[in-house]
C-alpha cells in the first residue's frame, strides 16, 4: 500500500452511518472507522434459545463484526453489575457457535478507550440510559473499503429470501444452531454504492 | 490541562522501575542483535511515546542498523481529525524496500494504531517486519497482531511515564506509573 494510496481513498466520499441504538455504538463505529478497520453494524443474528417447538425465543445481535479481523463486537456502557443477562447471552452464544470470535467491550473498556483517545468527557452522554438515544443519521467517515461487506450483504438477502421460501416451523428447525443474518438491518446500514466505502484492502 | 501536573503525587503506583525497564530493554536488546545478526535492520519507532524507548533499545543492540521515525494522527486529535480518518503526521524518511524492519512501539493497547501502522508499512515492501513493544496490554486487544519482542504485560490500567502521556504530559518520568483516577475524572 502506498502512501498516496491512502491519501486517495480519505479523498472518496463518506458512506452514510446507519442509525444506532446507542451513542457509545456511533462513538465506536467512529473510532473504527478512524482507523480504518471495516465494520458492519449488527449484521448477523444468533438465536440462543428455542421453545419445545423449535420456534425461536432468544437471540443475540451483536453490536459490530469486523469482517477482516473475522470477529464480533458487543458493546456495553451498562455498569458491571447490570450486564449479567448480557453475559449469560454471551455464554450461551459461545457453547452454541464456538467458531464464533466475539469480544465484549465493557463500560469500563470503553471508558479506557476514551481515556486513551482524551475524550473522557464524552462518557456522561455515551454512557449506559442517557446514552440510549438514536442519533440523527448523519454523514461520518467511511468504514474503509468494506468491498465485501457488499457480498455479505448480498449473502444475506440470498440466504433470508431462501429462509422466507422454505417458510414455516421447517425453515426455522433448518436454522436451528446456525447463525441468521438478519439481511434487513444490513441493507438498511450499509450503502449500496460499493464505490463509498474508501479505503484500501487489508494487506 | 487546568488541573496542575504534579509528577509526584499524580502516580498511584509505580508499575515498573527504572531499573526494571533498563533490564528487561537489555535483554530485548540482546535478542533482537541475537535474531538480526546478517540482516539489514531498520528500526521504525512511532512518536512520539516511544522514543525513550527507541533510544534506549537501539544502544543496547550491537549490530549495525538504521532508525527512522514516523507519526500519525490518534483519535480525538486536533485538526488532523477532520477527515475522520487516521493520518500520517510523519512519514518515513527513507526506503524500507528489502529492509528487515523492526516497529518499536511503546505500549500495544487495542491495537488498532498498530494495525494501521502494520498495513502501511507491509506496503512499503520491506524484507521482513516484526513488532517490538515495551507494554503489552493484552486485555484490551481489539485487532489480533503477533508481538514479536515483548517487553512486559502489564494489567488493565493507564499508565504514565517512560514516553507515555496523559494529555502530553508525564512523558519524562524515569518509571511507568499508574496515574490516579481522579487525575483523569478532573475537568480537563
Amino acid at each position: 500500500m502506498d502512501h498516496r494510496d491512502l491519501e486517495d481513498d480519505q479523498e472518496q466520499p463518506a458512506p452514510v452511518h446507519p442509525a444506532f441504538a446507542h451513542h457509545s455504538e456511533a462513538e465506536l463505529a467512529r473510532i473504527l472507522s478512524y482507523y480504518q478497520v471495516r465494520w458492519l453494524y449488527e449484521p448477523d443474528t444468533f438465536p440462543i434459545g428455542w421453545s419445545l417447538d423449535g420456534d425461536v425465543v432468544e437471540s443475540f445481535s451483536p453490536d459490530f463484526f469486523l469482517p477482516d479481523l473475522d470477529l464480533y463486537v458487543e458493546l456495553t456502557t451498562l455498569k458491571q453489575t447490570l450486564v449479567r443477562k448480557k453475559n449469560r447471552k454471551l455464554r450461551r452464544l459461545r457453547e452454541l457457535y464456538p467458531d464464533v470470535r466475539i469480544k465484549l467491550f465493557y463500560a469500563r473498556d470503553f471508558r479506557m478507550l476514551l481515556l486513551k483517545f482524551g475524550r473522557l468527557g464524552l462518557l456522561d452522554e455515551l454512557s449506559g440510559t442517557l446514552g440510549q438515544a438514536t442519533p440523527p443519521r448523519e454523514p461520518v467517515a467511511a468504514a474503509p473499503g468494506p468491498a465485501d461487506a457488499v457480498e455479505l450483504v448480498a449473502a444475506a438477502v440470498e440466504e433470508t429470501a431462501a429462509a422466507e421460501a422454505d417458510g414455516g416451523r421447517a425453515g426455522r428447525g433448518r436454522r436451528r444452531g446456525r447463525r441468521r443474518r438478519s439481511a434487513a438491518r444490513s441493507v438498511a446500514h450499509l450503502p449500496v454504492d460499493a464505490a463509498s466505502f474508501a479505503g484500501p484492502a487489508p494487506a | 490541562m487546568s488541573r496542575p501536573v504534579d509528577l509526584v503525587n499524580d502516580i498511584g503506583e509505580v508499575l515498573l522501575t527504572e531499573e526494571q525497564i533498563a533490564a528487561r530493554v537489555a535483554e530485548l536488546g540482546r535478542r533482537i542483535s541475537a535474531d538480526y545478526a546478517e540482516k539489514n535492520l531498520t528500526l521504525v519507532s512511532v512518536l512520539k511515546g516511544s522514543l525513550p524507548f527507541m533510544a534506549d533499545l537501539m544502544r543496547q543492540i550491537t549490530l549495525p542498523l538504521r532508525i527512522d521515525l514516523m507519526e500519525v494522527s490518534s483519535y480525538g486529535g486536533t485538526a488532523t481529525e477532520s477527515s475522520g480518518l487516521v493520518r500520517i503526521i510523519k512519514d518515513l524518511s527513507a526506503s524500507i524496500s528489502g529492509e528487515d524492519v523492526l516497529l518499536v512501539e511503546d505500549i500495544i493497547d487495542t491495537g488498532l494504531t498498530l494495525n494501521y501502522l502494520v498495513r502501511y508499512l507491509r506496503g512499503k515492501n520491506p524484507a521482513s517486519l516484526k513488532i517490538c513493544t515495551l507494554l503489552d496490554k493484552p486485555a484490551r486487544r481489539l485487532v489480533e497482531i503477533p508481538v514479536d519482542y515483548q517487553g512486559f504485560e502489564i494489567p488493565d490500567q493507564f499508565v504514565v511515564g517512560y514516553g507515555l502521556d496523559y494529555s502530553e504530559r508525564y512523558r519524562n518520568l524515569r518509571f511507568v506509573g499508574v496515574l490516579r483516577p481522579e487525575v483523569y475524572s478532573s475537568p480537563a
